[in-house]
């Protein structure tokens, strides 16, 4: 029985009805499939915080739905909510406390979801959710890319390379803006911790298959900082014209400290910043991995397998399934041992 | 960190900038590295201190384990040969960048030049070859501002629009658009390829802007010299669909009305962007005549001409702009006003440029601003209007301060309103 209506459960475990065929290639690694799945393609995954017991997950999509999952630790999910937009829901996030989820959709509104009551009242700007005025209101230089929030750090990638830095003690304020590292347009960003679990730098991640590795104040910025490639085609053949695509998504495991990018190539890959070295990459989905995220513990891995407008429309095909997989991540994201 | 084998033999070529550890030399090396961290506005040199996150292809491989990452280091050395050889010089001087930062300036300004010409160059030729997504700005230092003709459209965007358009059953201006965007991409692509030396100074200076421009104008579809770029900020969705561009001019859209955020198209839009204060890339998708021809075949592979995008590079290099968050405009226009000859508002001069065909613009002489107006004065009836032949409108359109949309005058204006 499906909790969301027309689309039809897929059943709980890789080996689905399509398994069997040889040339599908939806889901390689065999991963988890979550039950009813988004109709369209899916914009934005996060997992519940800490303080909720288990694991839920909320996924936005462009049919205009976020869903809710309980995901239980024998890997079974069950579908448990759903709130509507009016328009493709771009990004999602959890409250501190996991009661409530914030959603934002190209309708204009980001409404919050309180879930034990399952109603969703709508707010905008930079809220303080006690008060129904907006508390602050940052103004950004262009449109705002992609955006990761750590206490006390925001970081914030806008359009035209644009960078900006915010700290969030009192009143948030712009703390740097800082120059791109990166040549092309700014697609992900995800902010990272140090040893004291205190945010310090961020990962960057663009449209051309690079992601760049910031410290806010490294002791020495020219060694420290550093960029990547990733997400492309030929690995060290230089003669033959590689393809690039893009960064989707970037997460940092919040145990470990290594990081998982997923890409318009329909590969995800884990990475060891520190170590400077892959851990892994799965082999290529069908689909382009469009959205990424872990659960509070680090022991799931979420990913999204749905179109990313990376190709314009002509590549769109609305009959095509959507998905959302889920890894055990406990093993794979070690950080190598550095020498 | 492993220690550096080269150090200890007294031959590391890159001294403070090893990747490896120099025993003892951490203090002194530490200490000199701070100026250059410098934002990069004014010191040519803080490139290099930088750029050896990117010169990877000479480093002595401590990192041989992390094959990938080395792997990957080797495909960096065409884009970044020209900081390693503007580098070298200093290298040889040991801890040197910091210690003689202008020493032998300009030979190695030259080079420098040269190598960046040839980063983009090379940077280009991948972006076409390669598939990836081409409605992004660029940049071929990481820390210069973004290179002008090229606009910042997110698959996301890209994606709301499709699906506004389609709910308004309106799918073919939706497909034209792009297909003009693609179009203008394509050819900004193809000026920048052909850059070299003599043509580098104007085009990666103030000439990107004008190179730009050419393009609304002498692109062979006569298409609309869109601003595409989605509301996405205040409220002009609304303002998307009236839009209506005049078939063969080019100023697109966007200047003036646009909510904040988005100056419209590039050299143009420029002077309208001052004033949202933002950098280019005008937001409204205009959609002008369905006349562009291969409007359903949306294939990122057509060619056609392109160009918005922020006025980059004002002045590589010894001034780099600030950053690209700001890109302001002011200082491309800067710089745009001192090479066009026509200062101000800004949006007049380029016009004047752009007259003639995308071709001999792209690739020719604006080298100095002398030469520039000089060649334009040569060819004044062709490039302005006389005043006379003006409407009304039209004038008055020249004559404020920004333009209109839908009002924009398809002439180029008349020699006596651009500022000399």
């Amino acid at each position: 029985m499906s909790l969301f209506g027309t689309t039809s459960g897929f059943g709980t475990s890789g080996t689905s009805m399509f398994g069997s065929a040889t040339t599908d290639n939806h889901n390689p690694m065999k991963d988890i499939e979550v039950t009813s799945s988004p109709d369209d393609s899916i914009g934005c995954l996060s997992f519940s915080p800490p303080t909720l017991p288990g694991n839920f997950l909320i996924a936005g999509s462009w049919a205009n739905d976020v869903r809710c999952w309980e995901v239980q630790d024998s890997g079974q999910t069950i579908p448990k909510a759903q709130q509507m937009h009016t328009g493709p829901v771009l990004d999602v996030c959890w409250s501190d406390d996991g009661s409530k989820v914030f959603t934002a959709s190209c309708d204009k509104t980001a409404k919050m979801w309180d879930l034990s009551s399952n109603q969703a009242i709508q707010i905008a700007q930079f809220w303080d959710t006690r008060s129904s005025n907006p508390m602050m209101v940052l103004q950004l230089p262009e449109r705002c890319y992609c955006a990761d929030v750590i206490y006390p750090m925001a970081v914030v990638a806008t359009a035209e390379r644009g960078l900006i830095v915010y700290q969030l003690e009192n009143q948030p304020s712009e703390f740097r803006r800082i120059e791109s590292p990166l040549k092309h347009q700014h697609r992900c960003v995800a902010i990272f911790k140090d040893k004291q679990n205190k945010p310090t730098g961020f990962a960057l991640g663009s449209i051309e298959g690079r992601v760049a590795i910031h410290y806010i104040n490294p002791p020495n910025p020219a060694k420290d900082n550093f960029t990547f490639k990733c997400h492309r085609s030929n690995g060290t053949n230089t003669s033959a014209p590689q393809d690039i695509y893009a960064v989707n998504g970037i997460a940092f495991h919040p145990v470990h400290g290594t990081l998982a990018t997923v890409g318009s190539d329909g590969r995800f890959s884990f990475w060891d910043k520190d170590a400077r070295t892959k851990l892994k990459t799965s082999e290529q989905l069908d689909q382009p991995i469009s959205a990424c995220c872990f659960n509070h513990n680090g022991n799931i891995f979420a990913y999204a397998s749905s179109y990313d407008w990376s190709k314009g429309h002509e590549f769109y095909n609305p009959q095509k399934k959507n998905y959302i997989f889920l890894r055990n991540a406990a093993e794979e994201l070690k950080p190598r041992n550095k020498k | 960190m492993a220690i550096c084998q080269f150090f200890l033999q007294g031959r590391c070529r890159f001294g403070d900038r090893c990747w490896n550890e120099h025993p003892g030399a951490r203090g002194a090396g530490g200490g000199r590295q701070q100026p250059q961290q410098q934002p990069s506005g004014n010191n040519r040199r803080g490139w290099n201190t930088t750029s050896q996150r990117y010169s990877n292809v000479i480093q002595p491989s401590s990192f041989s384990k992390s094959t990938p990452w080395g792997g990957s280091r080797d495909q960096e050395k065409p884009y970044f040969s020209s900081f390693d050889s503007g580098a070298s010089t200093n290298r040889k001087e040991g801890f040197g960048l910091s210690e003689n930062p202008f020493a032998s300036l300009s030979p190695d300004e030259q080079k420098d030049e040269k190598k960046l010409l040839e980063g983009i160059v090379k940077d280009m030729e991948v972006w076409e070859s390669s598939g990836q997504w081409m409605f992004s700005v660029y940049s071929p230092v990481k820390k210069k501002p973004n290179i002008s003709g090229f606009t910042d459209i997110s698959p996301e965007e890209l994606r709301l629009e499709y699906h506004n358009f389609l709910t308004s059953n309106n799918l073919q201006s939706y497909l034209n658009s792009v297909q003009r965007l693609i179009n203008q991409w394509r050819n900004r692509v193809n000026e920048l390829k052909s850059l070299n030396i003599s043509t580098k100074l104007s085009d990666v200076k103030d000439g990107v802007n004008q190179a730009a421009p050419a393009f609304g104008f002498g692109s062979s579809q006569a298409a609309t010299f869109m601003s595409p770029g989605f509301p996405v900020n205040n409220s002009s969705s609304d303002n998307a669909q009236n839009f209506s561009f005049k078939t063969n001019s080019g100023f697109a859209a966007a200047s003036s009305g646009s909510p904040a955020g988005f100056g419209s198209s590039p050299a143009f839009g420029a002077a309208a962007s001052t004033s949202s204060g933002i950098s280019t890339s005008a937001p409204a998708f205009g959609f002008g005549k369905p006349e562009v021809t291969s409007a359903a075949s949306f294939s990122f592979k057509s060619p056609a001409a392109s160009s918005f995008g922020s006025p980059g590079f004002s002045g590589l290099p010894a001034s780099l702009a600030t950053g690209p968050v700001r890109a302001p405009v002011a200082p491309a226009f800067g710089g745009g006003s001192s090479v066009a000859g026509f200062g101000s508002p800004g949006s007049h001069s380029h016009t004047a440029f752009s007259k003639p065909s995308s071709d001999t613009f792209g690739n020719s002489s604006i080298s100095t601003s002398l030469s520039a107006s000089s060649s334009i004065i040569a060819t004044d009836n062709v490039l302005f209007t006389p005043r006379d032949k003006l409407t009304v409108e039209e004038l008055e359109q020249f004559q404020s301060k920004k333009f209109t949309l839908g009002k924009i005058p398809l002439k180029p204006p008349p020699l006596e309103l651009l500022n000399v």
